[in-house]
């Protein structure tokens, strides 16, 4: 093995760090006492990846067994691939700069739809086969992990097999087996037929899908009665138990998310319900006070960070989260480390506490009510009031705070445009407010900003039955609010609604649109959730050649009858009961939190054995 | 109170980091090493460092500097010894010292810097030619580049020839040139053995005009003499 050196082509492209590894902490380890070569592979740029906490973690617990070698390999940008093209230089890892043929893994962790397309370009740079089936011998493993694996079916014929659920215990499990197989000297697909039986694992390949006359499934069923007929998460129980970095890489560069991050929970109470991630990571599992302190200090000291996050769906649902706060303010604004949280109920804390915090925030305040009125809220379950939302604003003015951003989803089911009509009064009343307060108490050059995303239903989510808006609905929708946002205070973003299109076609897409997306690759799609290197017309010419009808994965209501394409897929969640909460979105009935009472969502059912630890 | 000035080297992969890096990559090295650094006052305070100049990106360098204040006196080797062990591969100290508390800092005293220069040859050319071509080129009486100044969005016209000390060959072969440059540094006069290499090709068409590859020896300051001393040299610091 020769690493590659990659000094003259590092003088041709932007920011050339991004590639040259070497940071502190990360792992440095001898290739000949090394057994496995994992390669964690992002299909992002570096910065991105890099700010990925689940990154850290995997790479953190892989390295911890000695005689595996897990290394990062990230997306080059479009001029380091033109480069590496040109020059014959391979995809390869940052720790050894090696190339990716090299490795027994080559994993990528699936966090959006539209990074699918780099997916298949770092294969392809990798000089590895696109279709799993042309692979031999001589090829990595080309596996798949991360929430968008819930539905692999569109990556079916690309990636060898999925890891399903929370990795910390999984991984390890596939590692020793695979020692085991290597020991063995047995086949490539012996491999699979073995690792097919740790919890979580799909193989693709093992499995017949049927179709029926109108393009809905027929029928999923495996090859071979051996091979499981149904896909179960794999779940952590304790985290408290579960190995978590006491070390992390110091990027050279600045990256999105450029501090020490510390997850102080793992799934949501809440249950929104167009919220994919409230479901799959459930049941809630807290990280003790204990551990978290213990956590933030090893990792500040290890890293140096000036800064420190906690990590989490909804984060002051965490139990003690005043405790928390209060603690870590108190240890840490001494030697000048701020610490960043997400969202905060503000007037639980006293005064010198969120002042610490504002330092750190430089963003401003976040909220996302997701819908105009309160009927809408009660729709989609989202448990913010007005009343929430404007006493907290007015308790932010009198701090100080001038900035706002409010974020909205267009298009969720029964929308009318009264409900347009509440986003735009929301912010009009938050402007209203800046102006109640008397000018020598408020600071100076309010700023409200609007966002409205394109709503895209998702799979195991009690809306995954449902037709997204047709694109001239959503433009026709921005449009109007538009016009309704003319307060020179406010400023209207939104995202355009061609992506969150192709989003919807891939999130409920079968194999037939993974054929879709080889061809759109083909045609010269890399980077598509990138806004300007998104190549629309590209992905609609793919879309005709390929013989798929996105509108009959995006804008087609589905009958609860129908055969989904990730219904063999168990993540706890029982799909009764998505039917009993859609049922009770058409009847604008809200569903207490799992703190307040249990909704039986069936997650105690096959995990953390009847009595779920949500309820305390 | 009190100061230290601290001169270090930049190379291998760590030459494609930029001085904003630089700066991050060093204050959490100093965190991690427990330095008892010195912090401004303020709403935002930040570490109390300061560096000599802005090194480009993919110049590597043994003479770069840079002045941290500290809370409390500590023991200087132990220190050195601390920081040596957090710094990430690439960066290395090379001298240290405390200086007066009310030293100027680096940037206002930096006046010259030397580098190595290695170019590529794309045509073979002679020793004696070469040198022949580089006096011609230093002969003149003056020469112009065109700056560009993103504040006014507006490109002006500089002569840099008062600002190039000295270039010389030091050798030589087929394909391989390499050069030592002596060049204006600082914050009143500065040009970039890569602006000076770009006039030179104008004059030489033998050289492969995207191959530059700088290094940074040293960075030398005026002593009351008048004399070129490094920063580290006692008649300044
Ligand atoms: S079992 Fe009950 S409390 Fe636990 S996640 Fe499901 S609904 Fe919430």
């Amino acid at each position: 093995m020769k690493s590659i050196d990659l000094k003259d082509i590092l003088y041709k492209v932007e920011k050339p760090a991004r590639y040259i590894g070497n940071e502190i902490n990360s792992a440095k380890k001898n290739l000949d006492e090394v057994n496995v070569r994992f390669g964690f592979a992002f299909p992002d740029v570096y910065e991105v990846g890099m700010s990925h906490l689940g990154m850290h973690i995997l790479y953190h617990i892989l390295n911890a067994e000695k005689d595996v070698y897990c290394e990062r390999i990230f997306a080059p940008w479009v001029d380091m691939e033109e480069e590496m093209r040109k020059n014959n230089v391979p995809l390869f890892t940052l720790e050894t700069h090696s190339p990716v043929k090299e490795l027994d893994f080559f994993s990528f962790t699936l966090q959006y739809e539209l990074s699918y397309t780099n997916i298949l370009n770092m294969i392809e740079l990798g000089n590895v086969p696109i279709r799993s089936k042309d692979r031999t011998e001589e090829d990595p493993f080309v596996v798949a992990g991360g929430p968008c694996a819930y539905n692999p079916e569109p990556l079916a014929e690309v990636i060898d097999f999925f890891m399903l659920g929370e990795g910390e215990e999984q991984i390890v499990q596939v590692m020793n087996l695979y020692k085991e197989w290597k020991k063995q000297g047995k086949s490539r697909n012996e491999f699979l037929e073995m690792v097919c039986e740790i919890k979580g694992i799909y193989v693709p390949s093992f499995y017949d899908v049927k179709y029926n006359e109108d393009n809905t499934i027929k029928s999923f069923e495996p090859k071979k009665d051996s091979y499981p007929r149904r896909i179960t998460k794999a779940i952590v129980d304790d985290l408290d138990s579960v190995n978590y970095p006491d070390s992390v890489m110091v990027p050279n560069i600045d990256i999105v998310h450029n501090r020490a991050m510390v997850e102080i929970f793992r799934g949501c109470i809440r249950g929104c319900r167009f919220c994919q991630a409230g479901v799959i990571y459930r049941p809630v599992r807290e990280r003790s006070l204990e551990k978290v302190e213990k956590i933030a200090e090893d990792l500040l000291k290890s890293s140096g960070f000036e800064e420190l996050s906690l990590a989490s769906l909804s984060t002051s649902d965490y139990s003690k989260i005043e405790d928390l706060v209060n603690i870590l303010v108190g240890k840490y604004s001494g030697e000048r480390i701020g610490l960043s949280l997400p969202s905060l109920r503000l007037d639980k804390f006293p005064i010198e506490v969120i002042e610490e915090i504002q330092k750190v925030r430089k963003t401003g305040l976040t909220f996302a009510p997701e819908a105009g009125t309160q009927r809408l809220r009660d729709v989609i379950n989202k448990g913010i009031t007005e009343e929430d939302l404007t006493k907290t604003v007015k308790e932010a003015f009198e701090l100080g705070w001038t900035t706002v951003k409010l974020y909205f989803m267009i298009g969720l089911p029964t929308e009318t445009y009264e409900d347009l009509d509440g986003i735009a009064d929301l912010a009009n009343k938050v402007v209203d407010i800046y102006y109640s307060i008397p000018k020598e108490k408020r600071g100076r050059g309010l700023k409200v900003t609007v966002s409205t995303s394109c709503f895209v239903p998702k799979p195991f989510t009690p809306f995954q039955w449902y037709e997204q808006d047709y694109r001239d609905e959503f433009i026709e929708k921005q449009n109007y609010l538009k016009s309704k946002l003319k307060n020179r205070n406010i400023k209207y973003n939104y995202h355009e609604s061609k992506t969150s299109f192709l989003e919807a076609v891939v999130a409920r897409g079968d194999r037939r649109v993974g054929e879709t997306i080889i061809k759109a690759w083909e045609l010269g799609c890399t980077f598509d959730g990138w806004g300007e290197k998104f190549k629309y017309d590209k992905w609609l010419e793919a879309l005709e050649s390929t013989n798929v009808d996105p509108h009959f994965y995006a804008n087609r209501k589905r009958e609860y009858t129908e055969v989904l394409p990730w219904d063999f897929v168990n993540v706890g969640v029982t799909k009764d009961f998505l039917q009993r909460e859609n049922e009770r979105a058409l009847s604008e009935k809200i569903t207490p939190n799992c703190r307040m009472s249990c909704a039986a969502c069936g997650i105690t059912d096959d995990f953390i054995g009847g009595d779920c630890k949500c309820v305390r | 109170m009190c100061k230290i000035r601290i001169r270090f080297k930049k190379n291998g992969y760590m030459i494609f980091t930029s001085h904003l890096d630089l700066m991050r990559i060093i204050e959490r090295t100093l965190r991690r090493a427990r330095v008892p650094i010195s912090f401004s006052q303020g709403f935002n305070p930040h570490a109390k460092m300061s560096f000599a100049t802005a090194l480009a990106l993919g110049v590597s360098s043994d003479g770069e500097y840079m002045d941290i204040e500290l809370d409390e006196k500590v023991d200087l080797d132990n220190l050195a010894k601390r920081i040596s062990k957090e710094l990430p591969e690439g960066i290395e100290i090379i001298q240290y010292k405390y200086i007066d508390k009310k030293a100027k800092s680096l940037m206002s005293i930096i006046k010259y810097s030397s580098y190595v220069i290695n170019l590529k040859l794309e045509k073979k050319i002679s020793e004696e030619e070469l040198r022949g071509n580089i006096e011609e080129f230093l002969k003149e009486d003056e020469i112009i580049i065109e700056k560009y100044s993103k504040k006014k969005n507006k490109t002006r016209k500089v002569d840099i020839k008062p600002m190039i000390k000295s270039i010389e060959l030091v050798n030589i072969d087929d394909e391989n040139v390499l050069l030592k440059a002596l060049l204006a540094a600082g914050s009143e006069q500065n040009i970039k053995p890569e602006a000076v290499m770009e006039k030179m090709f104008e004059k030489m068409d033998f050289f492969n005009k995207e191959y530059v590859r700088v290094h940074r020896l040293e960075l030398y300051a005026l002593n009351k003499k008048d004399k070129m001393v490094t920063p580290l040299d006692d008649s300044i610091a």
